[in-house]
């Protein structure tokens, strides 16, 4: 039993009255797996995991092949892995919901590698639908800082892909 | 049940209404969203949603492809396509068939014979089921007024190549034919390079009535009772109810038969709808077409027989048997639909998108409404402007028009313009009251009445 299964509806309550009742403009509690994240700025964006954001595109693993949906039912809980854009870095987005790909092809070299200097039309990665495999842009110039999604994850209209550092 | 996860792949009401109906059977129910629909009533409902694609349509709802990669990547056996969009589609139930999941629906076959209404003609044709009376090439005018003379006057004079209301006329009598017939076959000529005219029974006063049918796949084949759209504007149905109160008993029987008929001969399976024309001067009833998915207006024909037809249909595509007879399906009371569209009535039905502040829909017995919207709710500018529906039941049609009229008073939507001022006002016209209604009325006379009110 992890630490954050102690924290009790009641808690979290408690610390919301008393960032409420303080002068605060963020408040971050991590107990464990417990995260919680308060601001009053309505844009802001928590670190680490987007527990406060149900609305913000899941990247989610995909447990069932294509081939035996279903005998292999996927797990139907979400996986968030959205993680916060850092200050000063931009992330690429997913045209459409797909399954993400780092490289053209089963073993060779990715598209791309973190540190890499990249311009508007260097190819990043591939999104499939159906075995229909799309080459998706970077659309901008800088160098690759992070890529967020592991190879042939589903990923969902606008997920965050790849964190790239603007070249000023 | 062998369907444990379905994806809802359509949006608004009925994607909320899917969802619903697939977790009362114990089925987790995946919503495929938009980006424009990702705070929708059915994501909030579904056990998962996810974001297929951005708002337009072509790119998310309208995406075959992308539907059954989601269905595929979320775990989902089985597909509910609702109604507009893809659900008539033989492409997506056939993709959904390649890659072994249920599509919640007719199988392609039947959707692409269907939906060619050439084909549909055909199959009704030998099915016994009647059609528009009619005739094959008319060579002259002088042909065109002896075949009259055997269909009857007025008729519709029509290109064969034709489309559009091009090179088509109403004739009236012998007279008009010969006036208008060399005209009418040169416009053909000119538009279709075919001159080819010939002729239907031209109905004047015509009730839209239709059959709501069910069939398990092998020919066994069910109806839930029939139901009158008369009310329309612009082929667009605004109300629907369930009977067809104003068609004798004996018509009635025939209708059913007629509908059963046909969807028997193509072993037609789960949920339809068999559309007729109602010739009321004559009491004949005539082939439309077959409408092969759930319809906006299923409710009605639930309130009267007591089915939920939603869930029927998960249970015939997970493969239950449809092991009822028609004696268990009895049609009991009166119930009527009204839809509540974000338009203006005042400005030519201009669509009206916009933040719900206030979204107060009626209550009590015999109430009803679908939909999926909630105070706060933004109605996106992207797709149809339906925000939900009024469903009334009650003993008789008279108690039910009068229950409408208390519930659409009751109705309080604040924040954008509707329609429910029209709604209001159809409700208590005469002519609605007293059932004098055909498929032209709401253009020809409610609608003007409404517009003089107005001033």
């Amino acid at each position: 039993m992890s630490a954050g299964s102690n924290i009790k509806p009641q808690d979290v309550e408690g610390l919301i009255e008393l960032f409420k009742a303080s002068n605060w403009d963020e408040m971050h509690v991590q107990v464990g797996e417990f995260e919680l994240f308060l601001s009053n700025d309505p844009k802001a964006v928590g670190p680490g995991k987007a527990v406060a954001a149900p609305a913000a595109p899941l990247a989610v693993s995909v447990a069932a092949p294509a081939s035996a949906p279903a005998t292999a039912p996927a797990s139907i809980a979400h996986a968030p892995v959205t993680a916060a854009i850092p200050d000063g870095l931009v992330a690429i987005r997913a045209p459409n919901l797909g399954t993400f790909y780092r490289a053209p092809k089963p073993g060779a070299p990715p598209y791309v590698e973190v540190g890499q200097t990249i311009s508007e039309d260097t190819e990043v990665c591939l999104i499939e639908v159906m075995k229909l495999f799309a080459p998706v842009a970077a659309g901008l110039r800088g160098v690759v800082r992070e890529v967020l999604v592991k190879d042939g994850q589903m990923v969902e209209f606008d997920a965050p892909l790849i964190l790239v550092e603007p070249a000023k | 049940m062998s369907i444990s996860r379905v994806l809802s792949v359509n949006r608004g009401e009925i994607a909320a209404r899917v969802v619903k109906a697939a977790q009362a059977l114990g089925i987790e129910a995946v919503q495929a969203v938009s980006q424009a629909d990702r705070e929708s009533m059915a994501a909030q409902l579904a056990d998962r949603t996810v974001v297929i694609g951005p708002a337009p349509s072509r790119l998310s709802y309208l995406d075959p492809k992308l539907l059954v990669h989601t269905a595929l990547a979320t775990g989902c056996d089985a597909l509910h396509p609702g109604y507009g969009f893809l659900s008539e589609r033989a492409a997506l139930a056939s993709l959904c068939a390649e890659h072994g999941i249920t599509f919640i629906g007719p199988r392609p076959e039947t959707i692409a014979a269907l939906g060619d209404k050439l084909e549909a003609k055909a199959l009704a044709r030998a099915a016994g089921v009647p059609l528009v009376p009619g005739t094959d090439r008319i060579a002259d005018a002088a042909a065109a007024q002896a075949a009259a003379e055997t269909l009857g006057y007025p008729v519709l004079m029509k290109a064969s190549a034709g489309g559009g209301g091009r090179g088509m006329f109403i004739a009236r009598s012998a007279a008009d034919l010969a006036a208008g017939f060399d005209k009418a076959s040169n416009e053909a000529r000119e538009a279709f390079g075919d001159g080819t005219m010939y002729m239907e029974r031209y109905v004047e006063n015509a009730r839209h009535v239709e059959v709501q049918v069910f069939g398990d796949g092998k020919g066994h084949v069910l109806h839930f009772g029939e139901r009158d759209c008369s009310i329309q504007r612009r082929y667009q149905k605004v109300f629907e109810e369930s009977p067809c109160a104003a068609m004798p008993q004996a018509l009635r029987e025939e209708l059913h038969r007629a509908a059963l008929s046909l969807v028997a001969s193509v072993k037609y399976q789960n949920a339809g709808t068999v559309e007729f024309l109602y010739d009321v001067n004559r009491q004949e009833i005539y082939f439309i077409e077959v409408n092969a998915r759930i319809q906006v207006e299923h409710p009605v024909s639930e309130q009267v027989t007591g089915f939920d037809l939603i869930q029927l249909q998960f249970r015939v595509a997970g493969g239950e048997p449809l092991h009822y007879t028609q004696d268990q399906i009895p049609v009991r009371g009166h119930a009527i639909e009204c839809r509540l569209n974000a338009e203006d009535p005042y400005q030519d039905f201009r669509p009206s998108p916009g933040r719900i502040t206030r979204w107060q829909p009626p209550r009590g017995a015999g109430v009803r409404v679908d939909s999926h919207c909630y105070d706060g709710y933004l109605v996106p500018p992207f797709y149809d402007s339906m925000i939900g529906k009024l469903i009334v039941t009650a003993a008789t049609r008279a108690e039910c028009v009068e229950r409408l009229q208390a519930a659409l008073a009751r109705t309080e939507i604040d924040g954008l313009t509707t329609n429910l001022p029209l709604l209001r006002h159809i409700a208590q016209q005469p002519d609605f009251i007293d059932n004098q209604l055909n498929t032209r009325w709401l253009e020809t006379t409610g609608l003007p009445a409404f517009g003089a009110k107005q001033e």
